[in-house]
């Protein structure tokens, strides 16, 4: 174990040696704002993700598709015989919490909509909107918010997304289009599967009790 | 100078989780260290990491654990009503097993989260892991998975005859072997009182705190009692596979029995 853990540490700092040095083979990239330039938006951060690697995040986004529907599929088959009693949270809590997810999910939509002006884009929305599903989910328990958002339709919009993206990929990459629509359409896009995907896979997680 | 206060920010808020003894505390320090950290990237400018790092550490971590520790954070007991042990009283709980187990649970920094099942379900709960403890006056039997901790109260088994006919008991309570067969066996006291009642069962054994309930109650018609002369007591029973709970709920009463404390709820609650 001490070896094993002495060469590890070793090898890591010779990575790392090597990227300083610049021994390790690099890519040359070009300055970013340029990108940002060519692809005619302000941000270079979202030039870079829904531009220049445009294949990064489409891959990226088949991965975490994957991932969701493993979880979905693998735990699709697990029943409990012992049904819990729902958790008795105050009104209050349930009232708040109903009354933030409005501001939230205004918030979530802005921060994707604007994600190719300023800091912000898909991904970091889609985890706002699954923080705000989550926050929902306890104060009123998760198997009754199951129920109210009703999940094949979910599950359908996850996919018709993902379509949706790669048809927009295809355009960008294929066809060279190049606007600040595409922009924020990949990233309301974006923001959609990782809302859905992590709800999906936290609530997969939880009716499952942890016990996989 | 922005950066190192930020960065010594986020190291004295990761210790803060590290150390906490109570898990609340703990997942409130990372979601503070992952606004340090979101902090600490906007201020080497990436402002896009910053806002992810905030929405996942801050958000979705942090409630993904309040999600998590709503179980695991908490002491859930799994028990039956019996008055003066662990009964409701309007909005709030009560009785000498509830003063036991709030103190308990403060003791080792947990929230309590009682629910009420019958006799029959506090076993299935504890099985399945879905409660750490079983109360509500229980009484050791040789169920093999179950733990049970030290005698909180001693008590006896009190044989009930109104009529000649089957007896009854509650499952998983030790009557079921002391009374000549046949047995019929309900799920809690109250079954066993309302059967009692119906003329189902000529017969019960219960102990001594239920059949005085009973009484009180005017649950069961006229009977006849005799009291079954082996000592028996109230204990806690702890789920398959905490021993460490159950060694620190031990250690806890054995605590309180040397303070006299124990001696003392006694003599509040039954005189």
């Amino acid at each position: 174990m001490r070896w094993a853990l002495t060469f590890g540490l070793l090898g890591l700092t010779g990575l790392l040696g090597l990227g300083i040095f610049e021994i390790w083979p690099r890519p040359c990239f070009p300055d970013p704002d340029e990108i940002a330039l060519a692809w005619g938006v302000e941000n270079s951060v979202a030039a870079i993700v829904l531009g220049q690697r445009l294949w990064d995040t489409i891959l990226e986004v088949l991965v975490y598709v994957l991932a969701m529907v493993g979880v979905r599929f693998f735990l699709a088959g697990l029943r409990w015989q012992t049904k819990l009693p729902p958790v008795a949270e105050t009104p209050f809590f349930r009232r708040s919490a109903d009354l933030l997810f409005g501001p939230i999910l205004v918030f979530a939509i802005y921060v994707a909509a604007s994600g190719h002006i300023g800091p912000g884009g898909g991904f970091p929305a889609g985890v706002i909107v699954g923080s705000g599903l989550l926050l929902l989910a306890l104060a009123k328990g998760t198997e009754q918010l199951a129920a109210e958002l009703y999940e094949p339709k979910l599950e359908g919009l996850e996919y018709a997304a993902v379509l949706a993206t790669l048809v927009l990929g295809a355009l960008v990459l294929i066809f060279g289009l190049r606007s600040a629509t595409a922009f924020v359409a990949g990233n309301i896009l974006i923001a959609l599967e990782v809302a859905i995907g992590a709800w999906a896979v936290l609530h997969r997680f939880a009716a499952a009790r942890g016990e996989v | 100078m922005t950066t190192v206060v930020l960065s010594a920010l986020a190291f004295g808020l990761a210790l803060f989780a590290l150390t906490q003894r109570r898990l609340l505390w703990g997942v409130l320090g990372v979601g503070a260290h992952s606004l340090a950290l979101a902090g600490l990237y906007l201020s080497l400018s990436a402002p896009d990491v910053a806002l992810t790092e905030a929405a996942v550490g801050f958000g979705l971590v942090t409630m993904i654990y309040l999600l998590a520790i709503r179980r695991t954070g908490k002491l859930v007991v799994a028990a039956c009503p019996i008055y003066p042990l662990l009964y409701q009283e309007g909005d709030r709980i009560a009785g000498l097993e509830w003063e036991i187990l709030e103190g308990f649970a403060r003791w080792c920094h947990l929230d309590l989260e009682v629910l009420w099942v019958s006799r029959q379900e506090i076993f299935e709960l504890l099985r399945a892991g879905e409660a750490h403890l079983g109360a509500g006056g229980f009484l050791p039997n040789s169920e093999s998975r179950v733990r049970f901790t030290r005698p909180i109260l001693p008590t006896k088994l009190v044989h009930v005859r109104c009529q000649d006919g089957p007896a009854g008991v509650v499952a998983g309570e030790p009557g079921e072997a002391l009374v000549p067969h046949p047995i019929v066996a309900y799920e809690d006291a109250e079954e066993l009182a309302q059967a009692l009642d119906r003329g189902e069962v000529g017969q019960a054994v219960v102990d001594l705190l239920r059949y005085r309930e009973w009484q009180l109650k005017r649950a069961i018609p006229d009977a006849s009692f005799t009291v079954l002369p082996e000592e028996r007591w109230y204990s806690f029973a702890v789920a398959p596979g905490e021993e460490e709970l159950w060694a620190s709920l031990e250690k806890f009463l054995e605590e309180l029995q040397a303070r006299g404390e124990l001696g003392e709820l006694v003599r509040r609650y039954l005189g």
